[in-house]
């Protein structure tokens, strides 16, 4: 059969006895010709329905002869006819496809696609059309032969396809494919080429997955066999030649800038003329030949990117080995590390300053690494929790054991606790308010990796306490502030003497308003002026860090009246409360009338001890050391200080001059003092004193971690009554480490502490029982 | 500028009548419905449809018309619709009040145009006219010769027992 001599053939008469099946299909063929060869000159509307009709009525005659079948027939119902013309139909195809095929084989690569696709499109658009004009052959007897279950038969447009898969494309799909994917190279060594080419093949190998159960029902098996794997594979192989030939020449930052621009354009690729269902195995195929194959190249760099702060490369690293399992945990390691080591460098640059260490200059260390680090973290690995993680990790790490902390572990709560009491404490400066809060939230930042919170909060409370009662905090809302951040990360528990400390003081400011009215109701005018004016505060004795005054004292007669009917008040008020008279907190103001400064008398700012000391020289300008000490009843390790600092003034002098504060010296009033303020501030704390207070906290720390050890262990036998050793030990550290890190021999200890109170009782098996 | 189904076709029918009607009724027709997908819109060219005389056409096409709005019939209204047995809406119903003669060239019709739910109506009428008759009425009623033997009848008659009513 030659096509162009069937095409351009005149139409033979349409058929005109109905049964005529060789008239019939010698019609029909002709018109299939048409469709098939010179669709483009057009069919017209009568050669369509001239066809459609034969069709009709070739399947609608034949009445005798199926009324004859039908009684014996294994057919439920009438007969249907049709069989002759689909089997001239197939044997038509079949023909056709073997002319197509022979021709085929002549071309290759580009040209054969050119022709593959050029005759997959003219019959399958025939197929559409005979599918039309044999409508009433799948509607009658296709329909009645898939209804009984006959596989080998289709609809006419399936046969189609049918036919192509059987006759066509199990010799070709392979050149077919080949060709594809040269194509598919030239495009990725950067050539253009016609996308329409690639997708008529998908189109065309997706419509051939046939259903062998079901043939109205899709699949993609055909194509996912011969395309997709095929494409999967020269995929894998081009890009792990090229990555490996690209990274031979070139920095793996580069390598990094190509592979992402590959990744990005193969996924273009999907949506240009590729099926969307590809997408996922090939980025996988392309994220192990680019990425996988070369992770290890890549890690190594990532150190150099960290040495150099090479942000946008690392982003563009974690971007890729993001995408491949397992791709990040060697980075976190190392990033780890890194960080890890830069707190460390940062920590030893200010660590020479020793124990002068500027609180400040050493949470700035801290701060800089973290915020450098952290800043990394949301830039390049798009905050990523398990780099967030690995982060709070090293920094846990430098915060709490660095150069600093080396001979003693609690140095950084107590270094922190101080910067923070230097940031809310009153300063020449005023801090701006969002300045004051940033600053606190820096101090949260270095407290989240604190590990001994409980040091902390000792020489916290402390230093609240000392602002609170000298009332030398910048203000009340940072305060406030302050702790209810550390409610936040640390619990009620945590701050709840904080917080009663807070209430002392309101409680105090009602009460000074209460005895103001109380004294004036009770006590009558004249006798209130020889009152002196003064403020108390009362604190409740189990949450403020105070500790009663460490020496004897005896107040000045001058005061004893006035706090005296204080603590009638009082006791008035709150019946079986004692109060403890705190003088080495307290202080005063004296005027100094014999010495001024122009009109003005000088004012003396002092603690109740200088008071005492000073109150003496009103009875003389000279007063002995020892008369001096057995009025006040001072001690020497407070009363030498407390002279030193009035002598340091030149408020007394010494006789002999110079004369170390003993015995035989004697003290005299300096009529010729001269300041350029008009107060004067003698109360100034004693270096000596701050040390012994810090070493006095460390200690009590000590016994508040015996306490709080053995008030977990007893916690957790008196719900279990009975545990192995081991695990009550492993259960304590865990109830205790939101606080401090608790070492195992300390809680052994602590252990054998209650075993000896008798709490607890050894049993069998190394079981430890409560007793009641 | 009118829609597509408001574009005009001409049919031609077997007797050459020129019927013009427009495109969204006579697409009720699968047969013409695919003709114009294929062929694209006939604009002026008429469209034979070879098999249907003029006063049958124009049958057909006055059913097409007043279901010109239906929704098109999907893959699987075939199992549904042709189970409801016989019930036939009352437009339909009037609308096959014709002579025996007319409702069997509308049936052959719309077989040929491929209107599936014209050829269900039409299909529901003759069961409806055959239903709950006995042999000989519905022989009277479509006029239909006996020519089986009696021991023929008598045959068929024992076999298919199962399906009378009772």
């Amino acid at each position: 059969m030659s096509k162009t001599s069937s095409a351009a053939r005149p139409p033979p008469p349409m058929p005109t006895s109905k049964d005529d099946i060789v008239n019939t299909w010698n019609y029909l063929e002709w018109g299939v010709d048409r469709l098939m060869y010179s669709l483009k000159d057009g069919v017209d509307l009568k050669t369509y329905m001239s066809l459609y009709t034969s069709i009709h009525n070739f399947c609608t005659a034949q009445k005798a002869v199926t009324q004859h079948t039908s009684l014996s027939s294994n057919h439920r119902g009438a007969h249907l006819l049709g069989e002759e013309l689909y089997h001239r139909l197939n044997d038509y195809l079949k023909r056709h496809l073997a002319g197509v095929h022979s021709e085929m084989v002549k071309h290759s690569d580009e040209a054969l696609l050119t022709f593959y696709i050029k005759e997959w499109k003219r019959y399958t658009t025939a197929g559409t059309y005979n599918n039309h004009l044999f409508k009433y052959l799948n509607r009658h007897w296709v329909k009645r032969e898939m209804d009984e279950g006959k596989k080998d038969i289709y609809d006419i447009y399936t046969l189609h396809l049918v036919r192509w898969k059987d006759d066509m494309f199990g010799t070709t799909q392979n050149a077919v494919m080949g060709a594809v994917l040269r194509l598919v190279e030239k495009l990725r060594n950067g050539e253009t080429i016609e996308h329409s080419k690639v997708k008529d093949v998908v189109a065309s190998f997706v419509s051939l997955g046939i259903d062998e159960a079901d043939s109205t029902k899709p699949t993609l098996d055909v194509y996912r066999l011969c395309f997709e794997k095929p494409y999967l594979e020269a995929t894998s192989k081009y890009y792990e030649a090229e990555s490996a030939q690209f990274l031979a020449e070139n920095s793996v930052v580069d390598y990094m800038k190509k592979a992402e621009k590959r990744l990005d354009e193969e996924k273009e690729r999907v949506s240009l003329f590729l099926l969307q269902e590809i997408m996922q195995p090939l980025m996988k195929t392309c994220e192990q030949a680019l990425i996988a194959k070369h992770a290890g190249v890549m890690r190594d760099e990532f150190q150099v990117l960290l040495d150099n702060d090479r942000e946008e490369d690392m982003a563009r690293m974690y971007k890729l080995l993001a995408r491949i399992p397992e791709g990040l945990d060697p980075l976190r390691s190392r990033f780890e590390a890194h960080v890890r080591r830069a707190g460390h460098l940062a920590v030893e640059k200010v660590a020479d300053q020793g124990d002068n260490l500027d609180p400040k200059a050493y949470v700035d260390a801290l701060l800089e690494v973290h915020a450098q680090y952290a800043a990394l973290v949301k830039n390049a690995f798009t905050g990523e929790s398990e780099f967030v993680r690995s982060l709070d990790n090293a920094c846990r790490e430098y915060v709490n054991r660095n150069k600093v902390t080396q001979k003693n572990s609690t140095r950084s709560p107590e270094l922190l606790a101080k910067h923070a009491d230097n940031v809310l404490k009153r300063s020449t400066k005023a801090t701006e308010e969002d300045d004051m809060e940033q600053m606190l939230n820096q101090v949260m930042t270095v407290f989240k990796y604190i590990e001994d919170k409980d040091v902390f909060q000792k020489f916290y409370s402390k230093t609240l306490a000392k602002r609170l009662v000298n009332g030398t905090s910048a203000s009340p809302d940072a305060e406030t502030s302050m702790i209810s951040k550390l409610k936040d990360a640390s619990g009620f528990e945590y701050t709840n003497k904080l917080q009663r400390m807070f209430q002392d003081m309101q409680t105090s400011k009602d009460l000074n308003q209460a005895y103001d009215e109380w004294r004036n109701e009770h006590i009558d005018a004249e006798d209130r002026k020889n009152d002196i004016d003064a403020y108390y505060q009362v604190l409740g004795t189990g949450f403020w860090p105070l500790q009663p005054p460490g020496t004897t004292f005896v107040p000045p007669n001058e005061i004893v009246k006035t706090y005296e009917r204080f603590q009638t008040f009082y006791s008035n008020k709150h019946a079986g409360r004692k109060l403890t008279w705190l003088w080495h907190l307290c202080k005063g103001e004296i005027r100094a009338n014999y010495v001024k400064m122009g009109k003005v008398p000088y004012t003396f700012q002092v603690s109740t001890y200088q008071m005492a000391i000073l109150l003496m020289f009103n009875d003389s300008d000279t007063v002995s050391y020892d008369d001096i000490a057995n009025v006040t009843m001072l001690q020497k390790e407070t009363l030498d200080p407390s002279l030193g600092i009035m002598l340091k003034a030149k408020v007394l002098t010494a006789k002999p001059d110079g004369a170390p504060a003993q015995s035989g010296t004697s003290y005299t009033l300096n009529h010729d003092f001269k300041n350029k303020k008009v107060k004067v501030n003698l109360n100034v704390a004693i270096k000596a004193e701050q040390k012994q207070e810090a070493e006095d906290t460390h200690k009590t720390i000590e016994e508040d971690r015996k306490m709080l050890m053995q008030s977990a262990i007893v916690r957790i036998m008196k719900s279990r009554k009975q545990i192995k050793h081991a695990q009550l030990v492993s259960e304590t550290i865990a109830q205790i480490r939101s606080r401090f890190s608790p070492k195992v021999p300390d809680i052994k200890k602590c252990i054998d502490i209650l075993l000896e109170k008798e709490y607890l009782e050894r049993l069998e098996g190394d079981e430890l029982g409560y007793l009641a | 500028m009118a829609g597509e189904g408001e574009q005009m076709v001409k049919l031609v029918s077997s007797d050459q009548v020129e019927i013009p009607v427009e495109r969204k009724v006579a697409e009720r027709s699968m047969l013409i419905k695919n003709m114009i997908e294929d062929l694209g819109a006939p604009g002026e060219e008429p469209i034979p449809i070879m098999n249907v005389s003029e006063p049958v056409l124009r049958k057909v096409l006055e059913w097409c018309t007043h279901h010109k709005n239906d929704p098109a019939p999907t893959q699987d209204d075939d199992a549904d619709s042709r189970k409801k047995t016989t019930d036939i809406e009352d437009w339909d119903q009037k609308f096959m009040q014709v002579d025996q003669e007319m409702l069997f060239e509308i049936i052959l019709a719309a077989n040929y145009m491929d209107i599936k739910a014209l050829l269900d109506v039409g299909c529901k009428t003759v069961a409806n006219m055959i239903k709950g008759k006995s042999p000989e009425e519905i022989r009277k009623t479509f006029n239909i010769q006996n020519d089986f033997t009696p021991e023929e009848e008598d045959q068929i008659r024992r076999e298919n027992e199962w399906a009378e009513d009772r």
